[in-house]
């Protein structure tokens, strides 16, 4: 998928217009994803500083006893600049550390969010060898290999925090081709494109200094790449779904050109109850939009996904619907506003059919850094 | 009743005499502008110490502080892990002072303009930048956000400074251009950045100062959202656990730093305050006698309104009203006055508050509304106060025993004539001078006591100089028995009138606080040059041009001082190294270096309590020793022999005192140790300044010239030069009180004026009669000189006494008290000689010019 901030499209851009045969590296030195490439762990969920970009992206729904429902991120990006820093210890210039994080109250219907940036060093970084991240008070930490599961502690100001034991319900997934997920015609355009599709999440939630304990499901992305944006992209459509009536999920990633028609390189893919990942061609139309009362972007709201089910071979349609209209992240720090939230997941004659997180980038003008 | 009363009877007066009302105005309003103005200025010179960090992003909730010395980057790792999920924002700071390189023209100054340089995390404040409200905030003017970061330093700068392109300055003891990279950002509706404000990434200060690793101090911000108070107030108790209750670092709100600034200077403002009230002091008198004045002209009228029937209450009223209607007028003005003299008291102000506690960066005084409120009411409650006997006096005149002997001049109370009471006054100061100094928050002293005893001598004196004025004048009645006029004019005098006595006590007041000031200023200068003399004998001196004697923010590198330590013509380097310390319950104070053998060897320190023993003088001896100076000793009532603990990074110390020295530097006061028992402690082999000694044959102009080309970041002295400087500095530090004598001699000599110009006009009837007689004109108005002369004579001689008495008060208790430095005692002779001529010599000619105007009174007028 896609999941990386605004603030990078600039040098993802530049570095994409340079033409085939594929280097081994990019023009500034930096790793491209191969095919074939054995994943090791807890190596592979840690920081990967020969890429220029690496995210990790936790998303998901919780319930609590008291019928409380929420949605929530917490999104982990590292950016290298330019190579050949004076490196300091606790205030780096070779790398800067993004976070965003987002509560959904959907009884409420409110939405809360912050983001950060931070440059490497005391109060931000990545470990290599292993899944340790922490921007600020904000952390992801992995237990063993990362495999077991892993601690999440986020919020938001001091309005809104959230503690969750998140453990993988099924194997790792593997998005892409042999290991590497393209997502342009430019073959550098390429990332590792790791998931942990399912998993059971458990700790609490604080709204206004009141906690209340919480059980659900979240996904887990972990994305590492150099340059993976092709020319003319503007922006791009990605939903993750957990389907109710099966262990089963959908990724899909829509990138879109400037004339609103989608990129070749965009991607559906099912991942099955064994972590095997199935290429589905897929439609997205969308039905309903909402305009932002801040920036007067207009996003899509409600969307309607045609796919194939590749258990039975037969065409299904999954309506998608925010749980809450206003999931706009308004003020990432030297990005644009995007929407990222919790949905609902409707079947043909609008049964539940699951729940989604979907993010719409590209739509609030001109990306600006 | 009372506004008839006012329209139909004060202010008629008042329009009858518009000149000597507006005088009083004036008088009144020169009393309270010094006041003002030297509030204004205290208050813009403590303000200039701010949390510049403030400017950027709004107020912090807490700030750590290492006690002395800086922190370890490690301690903010270690912080944030001890915060946990904890929404707290955590700001670390580096700060320091840059100087402005000199001009090839320029010499060496100890109190070169400096800017204050502030090190932030640029990436990291714009998180908080941006959650209050500011936009792009730190965002380059050209290159990319990447260049910002590895690129080589740049300055964020003041809008003042923004059309550079780039910056020089002296960081530690180099000089460095600096590119300016835009305009410091700040939140909308925040103040402007200060002037001398320069920003730059944290990372790439620590590195221009020579110090990576190193922290000034860390600020915290609570983040918005629900029981904030609570959030803060934990958050408060575990950085002080965290902190070891100060062992490791000090815990406190900005509010609370900036309050530890403002009473390190508690001391020198109370006293300056103090000082500024000579003027409105002296200006008393003289409405206390105008208003008595205008009583005895008005007699015939307040006996005429009491025998119609308006009741004694109502005429006090309307006096009182009348007294504070001229308070108003007064205080308004001075509030002009007050407001103008501040732009001027500020930089003197702030040049003393650079020297002695902190770099101050102030430019202009601001007109705050509280002061405001305080001069007026200072001015009405003053002018009441002065009105308040002339009221009762006038709500008291019996009709008919006024309406028969009319005008004539009261000789004044009883009580004021009394030299028993005069005695008594004095004595009473006597017995106060030996009261110890009030304890203000944060260790500083203020000698209440000491003002009052000197109150006490200045009203007994007045008291006593009025009371002998016939004496005074038997001589000259002898010696002028063959002039009628002077016989006119001793007759007044062996009768001296209650005008005559005021008008005496206020020029003892004047000159009594002026002379003092003066004999207290020669005394410090007297002690001062004797001190250098002493202290100063090595032949060349370096100072960081980037640091300030007080701040000592910029320092010499190792590389640096060893360098010039060691080269030719150099017989030996004296190297010190000052760190500012906090003791106690945070209260500053410094901590210096220094070879200590080199301190026996070649500066004859003068003792206020001598070592007993060399161990202290001996690098492997004197581990655990200290010498502090006698500021210190006064501050924190350590003698030879106590014990005291001195935080350090490597961990407490133990010193014991082994001796206590003489410093009129600061008045924080210092602890002295060896110097390279100090930087292992400190874990710094940086130096303050360095004192060379040179080899015979080489000449220090000659090196110093040679240092200043090779090393363009340092300021270089010769032991001339320096001297120099170090009295400039002294003159500059007490400038603005040689202005604020000025002001009040000034008033008391405009107050024999217009005495004389009162008595006149009361005698007017006599005036009439003398040139009746034959008097010529010239005689009259050589009478009334003579009468001014010998009035200004007198009580310039009683205010010489007084003066003696005060400059005592003020050497040994005022000043020993706030600022616990011995002075020894110098009489400024010519300085007094001068002002005795200048007070009488003016005094007589005023007289001389009142009298003129007194014989052209005709005898119908009213006033």
């Amino acid at each position: 998928m896609m999941r990386y901030p605004a603030l990078l499209l600039p040098a993802l851009l530049a570095a994409s217009l340079v033409g085939a045969p594929p280097p081994a590296t990019t023009p500034g030195g930096w790793a491209i994803p191969e095919p074939g490439h054995v994943f090791a762990f807890p190596a592979d969920l840690g920081s990967h500083p020969d890429f220029r970009i690496e995210w990790w992206y936790v998303t998901g729904q919780l319930g609590a006893e008291n019928g409380r429902h929420f949605g929530f991120q917490a999104t982990f990006f590292r950016a290298s600049g330019p190579k050949g820093a004076q490196e300091d210890p606790a205030f780096g210039a070779g790398q800067v550390f993004l976070a965003h994080m987002a509560l959904t109250d959907v009884a409420h219907e409110r939405f809360l969010d912050e983001e950060r940036l931070n440059r490497e060093g005391w109060d931000a970084g990545a470990a290599v060898g292993r899944l340790d991240l922490h921007n600020g008070e904000w952390s992801l930490r992995g237990d063993g290999d990362g495999q077991d599961g892993m601690t999440l502690e986020g919020g938001v100001r001091a309005d809104a925090s959230f503690s969750l034991r998140l453990t993988p319900s099924k194997p790792l997934a593997v998005f892409g081709e042999d290991g590497v997920s393209h997502k342009g015609a430019d073959p550098s355009a390429a990332s590792y494109y790791l998931s942990f599709s399912r998993l059971s999440a458990a700790g609490s939630v604080a709204v206004d200094g009141a906690a209340v304990d919480v059980h659900g499901e979240a996904w887990m992305d972990h994305e590492i790449s150099s340059s993976q944006l092709g020319a003319g992209q503007v922006g791009w459509d990605w939903v993750c779904i957990q389907l109710a009536d099966s262990r089963r999920e959908i990724m899909l990633y829509r990138l879109r050109r400037a004339d609103g028609s989608a990129d070749p390189a965009s991607k559906l893919q099912w991942v099955d109850p064994l972590g095997r990942t199935i290429t589905e061609p897929f439609t997205w139309e969308v039905s309903t939009r909402w305009k932002s009362p801040r920036d007067k972007a207009e996003y899509p709201a409600r969307v309607r996904l045609g796919t194939v089910d590749p258990a039975t071979g037969k065409p299904v349609l999954f309506g998608i619907e925010p749980l809450v209209a206003d999931q706009e992240l308004a003020n990432a720090p030297g990005g644009g506003p995007y929407w990222e939230g919790a949905c609902r997941v409707v079947g043909p004659s609008g049964e539940n059919a699951g729940s989604a997180y979907m993010e719409l980038t590209g739509y609030a003008g001109p990306l600006r850094f | 009743m009372i506004a008839v009363l006012l329209s139909r009877f004060s202010l008629r007066h008042w329009r009858h005499t518009p000149w000597q009302n507006l005088l009083l105005v004036l008088i009144l309003a020169l009393g309270v502008g010094v006041f003002v103005s030297i509030r204004l200025a205290n208050r813009a010179a403590v303000s200039s110490f701010q949390n510049f960090t403030g400017a950027l992003v709004g107020e912090s909730d807490w700030i750590v502080e290492a006690p002395v010395g800086s922190l370890p980057e490690s301690d903010l790792g270690e912080i944030r892990a001890a915060l946990g999920t904890r929404p707290v924002r955590i700001i670390p700071v580096v700060e320091t002072t840059g100087g402005i390189p000199m001009a090839p023209g320029d010499h060496a100054e100890l109190d070169r303009e400096t800017m204050t340089l502030l090190g932030v995390d640029l990436v990291g404040i714009a998180n908080l930048a941006q959650e209050r409200g500011m936009t792009g905030p730190f965002a380059p003017r050209d290159g990319s956000f990447w260049d910002e970061l590895k690129g080589p330093p740049r300055a964020w700068v003041g809008p003042a400074l923004s059309g550079r392109r780039s910056l020089d300055l002296i960081v530690g003891d180099r000089r460095v251009s600096l590119p300016v990279a835009g305009v410091i950002p700040t939140a909308p509706g925040a103040p402007a950045p200060p002037p001398g404000l320069v920003i730059l990434d944290l990372p790439q200060l620590q590195r221009l100062t020579g110090t990576p690793g190193r922290i000034d101090r860390i600020e915290f911000a609570v983040a918005p959202g629900p029981s904030i108070t609570e959030r803060r107030a934990e958050l408060g108790r575990l950085l002080s656990t965290l902190g070891k209750g100060g062992e490791r670092w000090r815990v406190r709100t900005p509010g609370a730093r900036r309050e530890t600034a403002e009473q390190m200077t508690q001391a020198f403002r109370l006293n300056l305050t103090v000082l500024s009230l000579i003027a409105l002091l002296v200006g008393l008198y003289l409405i206390f006698q105008a208003l008595d004045g205008a009583v005895v002209r008005r007699r015939t009228e307040i006996a005429v309104l009491r025998s119609l029937g308006v009741d004694a209450s109502a005429i006090r009223a309307a006096w009182v009203v009348e007294a504070a209607a001229l308070g108003l007028a007064g205080g308004a003005l001075g509030l002009l006055i007050g407001w103008l003299g501040a732009q001027a008291a500020v930089r003197l102000v702030g040049r003393t508050v650079n020297a002695l506690y902190f770099a101050s960066t102030v430019r202009s005084a601001a007109f705050l509304p509280g002061e405001a409120w305080i001069a007026l009411a200072l001015a009405v409650g003053a002018s009441v106060a002065a009105g308040w006997w002339p009221a009762l006096e006038a709500a008291s005149v019996p009709p008919a025993q006024v309406l028969v002997r009319a005008g004539a001049p009261a000789p004044g109370s009883r009580f004021w004539r009394s030299p028993l009471a005069a005695a008594a006054a004095i004595a009473f100061g006597l017995l106060l001078s030996r009261l110890p100094a009030v304890a203000l928050a944060g260790g500083g002293r203020f000698p209440l006591a000491g003002y009052a005893a000197a109150l006490a001598w200045i009203v007994g004196t007045g008291m006593l100089c009025a009371a002998s004025l016939p004496l005074a004048s038997r001589p000259f009645r002898r010696a002028g028995s063959g002039s009628a006029p002077l016989r006119v004019a001793m007759g007044h005098l062996l009768r001296p009138s209650g005008r005559h006595r005021l008008a005496a006590a206020a020029v003892v007041c004047a000159i009594g606080m002026s002379a003092g000031m003066a004999i207290l200023v020669a005394s410090f200068e007297h002690t001062v040059r004797a001190w250098v003399n002493q202290a100063l004998q090595s032949d060349v001196y370096l100072y960081s041009a980037g640091s300030r004697s007080a701040s000592a923010g910029s320092r010499i590198a190792p590389q640096t001082w060893r360098a010039i330590a060691g080269r030719a013509g150099v017989r030996e380097a004296w190297v010190l190294s000052t760190y500012p310390l906090q003791l106690g319950e945070g209260q500053p104070t410094l901590l210096t270096g220094t070879d200590m053998a080199a301190v026996r060897e070649h500066s004859s320190l003068p003792w206020a309590e001598a070592p007993q023993g060399e161990a202290v003088f001996d690098p492997d001896r004197d581990e655990g020793l200290a010498l502090v100076s006698e500021s210190f000793s006064e501050r924190f009532g350590r003698h030879r022999g106590d014990s005291l603990v001195v935080p350090t990074p490597s961990g407490p110390r133990t010193l014991t005192v082994a001796g206590v020295f003489s410093d009129y530097g600061n008045e924080r006061g210092s602890v002295m140790v060896e110097r390279r028992h100090l930087a292992r402690w400190m874990g710094d082999d940086s130096a303050t300044h360095l004192s060379l000694f040179v080899l015979p044959g080489v000449n220090p102009d000659a090196l110093r010239d040679l240092l200043r080309r090779e090393y363009p970041g340092l300021q270089v002295f010769t032991n001339r030069t320096l001297r120099e400087e170090i009295l400039k500095v002294f003159r500059q530090t007490f400038s603005i009180t040689y202005a604020l004598e000025v002001i009040g001699i000034l008033v008391a000599i405009t107050g024999i004026a217009l005495t004389m110009a009162s008595v006149l006009i009361d005698r007017r009837d006599e005036l009439t009669t003398l040139r009746a007689l034959g008097f010529s004109r010239g005689e009259i108005a050589l009478a009334a000189s003579v009468e001014g002369l010998a009035v200004a004579a007198w009580s310039v001689a009683c205010g010489l006494v007084l003066s003696v008495c005060l400059g005592w008060l003020l050497i040994h208790v005022i000043n020993k008290q706030s600022f616990g430095w011995t002075l020894g005692f110098s009489l400024p002779w010519v300085q007094l000689a001068a002002l005795a001529v200048a007070v009488s010599g003016a005094g007589w000619g005023l007289s001389y010019a009142v009298g003129t105007w007194g014989t052209r009174l005709p005898a119908d007028q009213e006033e």
